[in-house]
């Protein structure tokens, strides 16, 4: 699952490597309006419908495998 | 294109990063010169209450108004139709958002009439496609006031991108189309001419609809060919006997009907037609002969045909919108259709003259010269969209960039021709930038259409051109070639009406530039032309 969220990010944020630190302040890509992109690619990528208060949550990439492992596994 | 969007909501995600950018939410204090295009795009906020909402679409018209006085009459502003996706009403039968929704959305067309650089963006045309549950996702309403609901964005960039396509005329010309199971339902050499398919009960009358349907497209330009492996006295039999067929030989501007393979009968048609591969669609339900087609010439259009007849009215709408769709009809799309079956008759023609001047000189042709005016600055921008191998630099030009040219004392004429067979109508121009400080005069466009080539008209209409400048006293003009996969036709073109080359390279991919001396060069056109200025 973490290999599918990294790709997902790389994607969306159209950056060429990804590594398990990258979060809100270390990528300058990763801005509010990125974001929400980011988000309508995961629920689309995972079939799943991310909560406004875990959206605001998610600010690194440890955070979002948080947040869908949550979802994922109740 | 750089667009510059005024918006009332958060949209970034439906639009491409590199190309766009976009005012603050309802801001309109900023009008940011280095745009190439402006796109009005304010959607319906969700309120409950009918008379604020009412209010608000009123105070976006006066906003609208104030800034489209504001935008150079030499850009474009597309403005997007208003729509209510969310539907919410409290008190049944209160009509009065509904009839504030109308009211903006006849505004902006009446606006839009009254400036020639205004084009309206139906929303509701994609809109429509949508259930309205997956038309807004409120989760994202409310994070990040987003109207449409995100996770259409992609159709919605296909659907933008068509949409300015269509307004930027790059429309096919011509359908190939095949008869057996496609124009009507059977094969005729084994079903016989009352066997085949087509009108009364299903599934003739599914074909003649579609029958129906291309003749539409006919009249807004589109031409029409048959290629269809048939014994041809069979086909021609039919279209005299069976009077359910609604396609006939007049309809069409060239058939093949033999039992030749099809890549050999579409590359005859098309060079009957002269026109080029990418302007055609091919129509055949057979597979392999799509294939075949495709394989021969990858630029041909060749959608997949029903295996249900009574798909045929979806088949039809998406070919219409794929490769028809068009933002308005200009007088010559409408009559297309007649000249090019006239080009044929001329052919025919020709074949009983001693020579080829005498030829000409009995077609009896006439050349209107006339400068760009309201009328023709639309056929003047169409052109320069349309036109791909009579032209010597290529450049594309809206409406409001001919303008342009003209407030700022720049010469564009456009040319109409006639002969004893027809009238072609507008088929040619040029854009002449004019120096008035130093008297240089350097060509920026010259085109022509197809259908009117291979007369010496063109030679004609520049030599008038040049005779004009000369006695107004220019000396020199500069003029270039710039080379496209298209233009290879028109290379020597300079060369070959008195041009000197200036600068010329090995590689063929580079551009030439040339002048010529207005004073040392006599420029006589053939007394058979009948030259009038208007």
């Amino acid at each position: 699952m973490k290999e599918r969220i990294k790709e997902v990010i790389k994607r969306t944020f159209d950056l060429a490597e990804v590594d398990n630190n990258i979060s809100t302040s270390n990528c300058e890509k990763w801005d509010s309006l990125q974001h929400l992109n980011l988000v309508v690619e995961l629920e689309s990528e995972f079939n799943l419908s991310i909560e406004p208060e875990d959206i605001a949550e998610m600010k690194s990439f440890n955070d979002i495998c948080r947040v869908l492992y949550k979802q994922l596994n109740p | 294109m750089k667009y510059f969007i005024f918006r009332n909501s958060t949209i970034e995600p439906f639009f491409l990063d590199n190309e766009t950018s976009y005012s603050g939410y309802e801001n309109i204090s900023e009008i940011p010169e280095e745009s190439e295009a402006f796109v009005w795009f304010y959607m319906l906020s969700f309120k409950p209450d009918a008379k604020v909402l009412v209010e608000e679409i009123a105070s976006y018209f006066s906003k609208l108004l104030l800034v489209s006085k504001q935008i150079p009459s030499n850009k474009n502003l597309f403005i997007f139709t208003l729509n209510d996706i969310f539907d919410f009403h409290i008190i049944n039968g209160d009509y009065s958002l509904s009839k504030a929704i109308a009211e903006y959305n006849l505004n902006i067309i009446l606006l839009a009439e009254q400036n020639k650089n205004i084009k309206i963006l139906d929303f509701s045309n994609f809109t429509t496609q949508y259930p309205r549950n997956q038309l807004i996702d409120w989760k994202y309403y409310f994070l990040s006031k987003m109207q449409l609901n995100p996770k259409i964005a992609v159709e919605f960039k296909c659907w933008f991108s068509g949409q300015m396509q269509a307004i930027q005329f790059k429309r096919k010309k011509c359908i190939i189309v095949d008869l057996d199971n496609t124009l009507w339902g059977g094969i005729l050499g084994e079903d016989g001419i009352n066997g085949i398919q087509i009108g009364g009960d299903y599934p003739g009358n599914a074909f003649l609809e579609f029958q129906k349907s291309l003749l539409e497209l006919t009249k807004s330009g589109v031409i029409l060919a048959v290629c269809s492996k048939n014994n041809e006295t069979d086909v021609i039999e039919a279209w005299e006997k069976n009077p359910n067929i609604l396609i006939k030989k007049d309809h069409l501007s060239a058939y093949r009907i033999n039992w030749n393979n099809k890549a050999e009968n579409v590359q005859g048609i098309v060079a009957e037609l002269n026109i080029g591969f990418d302007s055609v669609v091919f129509i055949d339900d057979n597979p392999t002969e799509r294939e075949l087609v495709k394989q021969f010439f990858p630029t041909i259009e060749t959608p997949v045909f029903p295996t249900q007849p009574y798909l045929l009215p979806i088949f039809t709408k998406e070919l219409t919108e794929r490769n028809f769709r068009i933002y308005s009809l200009t007088e010559e799309d409408k009559s297309k259709t007649l000249q090019y079956r006239a080009n044929a008759e001329r052919l025919d023609f020709q074949k009983g003259f001693a020579d080829f001047e005498e030829y000409l000189s009995s077609l009896e042709m006439e050349l209107q010269l006339q400068k760009a005016n309201s009328f023709t600055i639309s056929r003047i921008a169409q052109m320069t969209q349309k036109t791909n191998q009579f032209n010597l630099t290529t450049r594309r030009y809206t409406d409001s960039e001919i303008i342009g040219f003209i407030e700022n004392g720049d010469l564009v004429y456009c040319v109409s021709v006639k002969d004893r067979f027809g009238d072609y109508g507008i088929t040619g121009a040029i854009i002449i930038k004019i120096d008035k400080l130093i008297k240089s005069v350097v060509i920026d466009s010259l085109l022509f259409s197809c259908r009117i080539l291979g007369k010496g008209i063109e030679e004609a209409f520049v030599f008038s051109i040049f005779n004009k400048l000369k006695a107004e006293g220019y000396k020199m003009i500069h003029a270039s070639y710039l080379p496209t996969s298209k233009n290879e036709q028109v290379r020597s073109f300079y060369e070959k009406i008195g041009f000197e080359i200036v600068s010329d390279s090995i590689n063929v991919a580079e551009a030439k530039n040339y002048i010529i001396n207005l004073i040392l060069n006599e420029f006589k056109i053939k007394p058979y032309f009948n030259i009038i200025e208007i």
